[in-house]
């Protein structure tokens, strides 16, 4: 019963299904499972590492300079997205070819960013939040969030593709409807 | 139209960087449920994007892709705190409405990649032209979506009460603005449609007449 | 293709007959106000499928009708008294947001009428979730003057439903229209599962897992009385009939079918256990849409590698025989 409800709580605090974050990079990952899961996984990573930084700036940020919370937002999320192209390639050559397309995609977008905000406006609504593994886990459930949207998504990813769709549909309205029926259903669930 | 005048005006109705492209999409679904927050978001978008897109274009091009990218981003942050400053002052309670999305703005696709892929291919005074009727049509369907949204989820235009017998308040809500988004989407496409055969029909017509 | 066609027509009759019937309990206990409600719902609908397979350039035939079905279970799942004007938006939903919109009844994702009830949940939860007594009968446009919460509402919260067994057979207490006759609605499971137009690895699916769960975990001292309310109520048995187990968004095969009705019939307990949550099973059964597209997905690769399996050996049976002649 607690895995459940824990379930649905994952759901109900989905960045895509209740802020629609990142469902543009989601819509162009979702069209095949290794773009779909590629892509998950180093958005999730970027989220998980991001918080890191995030932690590290909020901490350190006086309030007068929160203006500057975005630019340097931006800084580690620049100087992760050269360390993992940099990982990448020395990881070997397939490797990289492989990935890079998938990096480039996952670095700037609003799934990332969006994350780092969200962290960040909860830790300062809530002092007792404010602690460097909360904002690693609050990270990494907010990629785990963008997997499980992917899932979904890729479920249907045929059917809503399909030739049977009126062809002003097909593709990325049918999707953006079918996201937000199954995001009324975890709404009513609330 | 002519190849040429469809890059530069087709922004706007042709490939409309929201309901075509599906980018800065966020946006529309969480706040465009009223036209004081699209007007918000009009405001903060075309002011951080033209700026940024303009900044941009004189970043040299042999830098390497992955540097480029991240000093657009960079360019577009830095420009956020004027933006947000002019907002303080001249539309206050801009910010509170619209919350994150304010910021995520400056990291949209239409500065940080399509600068890359589309206006940076151009001569700038064809970028600056394109980029107009590109924010322009972003523009458009942001205050469509907040003037419908807000009238049929509360039943008012910018708080002004509308004789309006039943509202659906589900409109309001993020899961309103993905069905409100993905309808808007597909009615597009389908007048998109009609009018491109119109189009087809008639340059058959033209051929046929020579 | 004509075969299901036929097929097709024939699971919209059955699933019609015991809808009407459901329709017939529901004029008895509240009068032409109900019957009026069910007219509105359908006539939409019809209008709805007409107008839209129209703009998608399809003729509407008479296997379209089975929009008719949507609607009627949509208009069973409302109190009698619901405006008609928020039935007539909600059906509108169904019929073309989550039906036609993803290609209609040729590509179903979504049970319409669980949409539709969501939807309508969403926007007027509180005039939903509001009913008149039984015996309550009120004209066509009249509304009664005091309006109920549901029993389910009741024993949810506190494990209290006064009502006798027989009471509760015959459907005599306060809920959705349709959905409480008990009686019927096991009648109609049963007829619709012998003449297979319900998915009966769904139905059995969903009853074993909310049973199991009420009588592992019970919610009252009782695991027999458990048992029993947790099927009866919060519109388990009439969810589990006409939305988790409608063939045409349930698993092909029952195997699977079944184990998507567990895993419904499961969860929806549990939410309706601690969160308090009335009517959850129609919740559950949209969210775990995509859970019986994967296991759809997952017939047809089976289906496919069991095609390409036989093609194989029989390929490889001609090539022996034809060594064999050679030879």
């Amino acid at each position: 019963m607690f895995l459940i409800d824990e379930l649905i709580a994952l759901l109900a605090a989905n960045l895509i299904l209740s802020q629609a974050l990142g469902t543009s990079t989601m819509f162009i990952a979702a069209d095949s499972k290794k773009n779909m899961l590629a892509t998950s996984c180093i958005i999730t990573i970027f989220t998980t590492l991001g918080s890191v930084g995030a932690y590290f700036i909020d901490s350190l940020l006086p309030d007068q300079l929160a203006d500057l919370r975005l630019l340097l937002y931006t800084v580690i999320i620049g100087v992760l997205y050269v360390v993992m192209l940099t990982v990448s390639y020395y990881a070997g050559k397939g490797w990289f070819a492989d990935f890079r397309k998938y990096i480039h995609v996952s670095a700037f977008n609003c799934a990332v960013m969006g994350t780092l905000f969200t962290i960040s406006g909860k830790a300062a609504e809530d002092s007792s939040s404010f602690d460097l593994g909360w904002y690693i886990s609050a990270g990494f459930e907010a990629g785990i969030g963008f997997v499980i949207a992917a899932l979904l998504l890729a479920a249907a990813y045929r059917k809503l593709n399909s030739a049977k769709v009126p062809e002003a549909f097909r593709g990325f309205p049918a999707m953006l409807v079918y996201l937000g029926i199954i995001s009324m259903a975890v709404y009513s669930l609330k | 139209m002519n190849s040429r005048k469809k890059a530069l005006l087709g922004g706007v109705l042709g490939d409309n960087i929201v309901l075509s492209g599906l980018m800065v999409i966020s946006p529309v679904i969480i706040c465009g449920d009223t036209l004081k927050n699209a007007e918000a978001l009009v405001y903060a978008f075309t002011a951080l994007t033209f700026l940024s897109v303009l900044i941009c274009s004189f970043v040299p091009e042999r830098l390497p892709y992955t540097v480029k990218i991240i000093l657009y981003a960079m360019i577009s942050a830095v420009i956020y705190i004027p933006v947000k400053l002019a907002a303080q002052e001249f539309f206050p309670g801009v910010i509170e409405r619209i919350g994150i999305y304010f910021p995520l703005l400056a990291v949209n696709s239409l500065i940080v990649f399509q600068t890359e892929a589309r206006f940076f291919r151009m001569k700038r005074t064809d970028m600056a032209v394109s980029l107009i009727f590109c924010i322009i049509g972003f523009d458009a369907v942001m205050l469509i979506t907040g003037v419908l949204r807000e009238l049929f989820a509360y039943g008012t235009i910018n708080n002004r009460i509308v004789d309006m017998n039943t509202v659906i308040s589900g409109l309001s809500h993020p899961f309103g603005g993905f069905i409100f988004l993905g309808l808007m989407c597909g009615v597009y496409r389908f007048i998109r449609g009609l009018i491109s055969k119109n189009n087809e029909v008639r340059s058959n017509a033209d051929v046929s007449d020579r | 293709m004509l075969k299901k066609a036929r097929k097709e027509r024939l699971i919209w009759l059955d699933i019609m007959l015991t809808l009407l019937t459901l329709e017939l309990m529901s004029y008895f206990y509240y009068g032409m106000r109900s019957v009026a409600l069910a007219g509105v719902c359908m006539a939409v609908s019809v209008a709805a499928e007409f107008v839209s397979l129209r703009l998608m350039k399809r003729k509407f035939t008479a296997d379209d009708l089975t929009c008719t079905s949507d609607a009627l279970i949509l208009a069973l799942m409302f109190p009698a008294v619901m405006s008609y004007r928020v039935a007539a938006i909600a059906v509108l939903f169904a019929i073309i947001v989550a039906k036609n919109v993803f290609g209609g009844r040729i590509n179903m994702i979504f049970s319409p009428a669980a949409a539709g009830y969501i939807f309508v949940l969403t926007s007027w939860g509180r005039q939903l979730l509001q009913y008149s007594e039984p015996y309550t009968k009120t004209g066509v446009f009249e509304k009664p003057a005091a309006l109920v919460k549901s029993a389910s509402y009741v024993f949810n919260t506190t494990r209290v439903f006064p009502h006798t067994d027989f009471e509760m057979l015959l459907g005599n207490f306060s809920g959705p229209s349709g959905s409480v006759s008990v009686l019927l609605l096991c009648v109609a499971a049963i007829v619709l599962m012998f003449r297979r137009s319900i998915s009966a690895g769904a139905f059995i699916g969903t009853i074993f897992g909310t049973g199991f769960f009420a009588v592992v975990t019970p919610v009252l001292s009782s695991r027999a009385a458990s048992l029993k309310y947790s099927l009866v109520l919060n519109m388990v048995l009439f969810s589990a009939i006409y939305i988790v187990s409608d063939v045409r968004v349930a698993p092909k095969k029952n195997y699977y079918a079944f184990f998507y009705g567990l895993f419904i019939g499961v969860i929806s307990y549990v939410l309706v256990a601690t969160g308090v949550k009335e009517n959850a099973i129609i919740i559950v059964s949209v969210l775990f849409t995509p859970i019986a597209l994967g296991f759809k997905n997952l017939e047809k690769k089976i289906e496919i590698a069991e095609k390409e399996h036989s093609e194989a050996i029989a390929a490889e049976s001609t090539e022996g025989e034809g060594a064999a002649v050679s030879e």
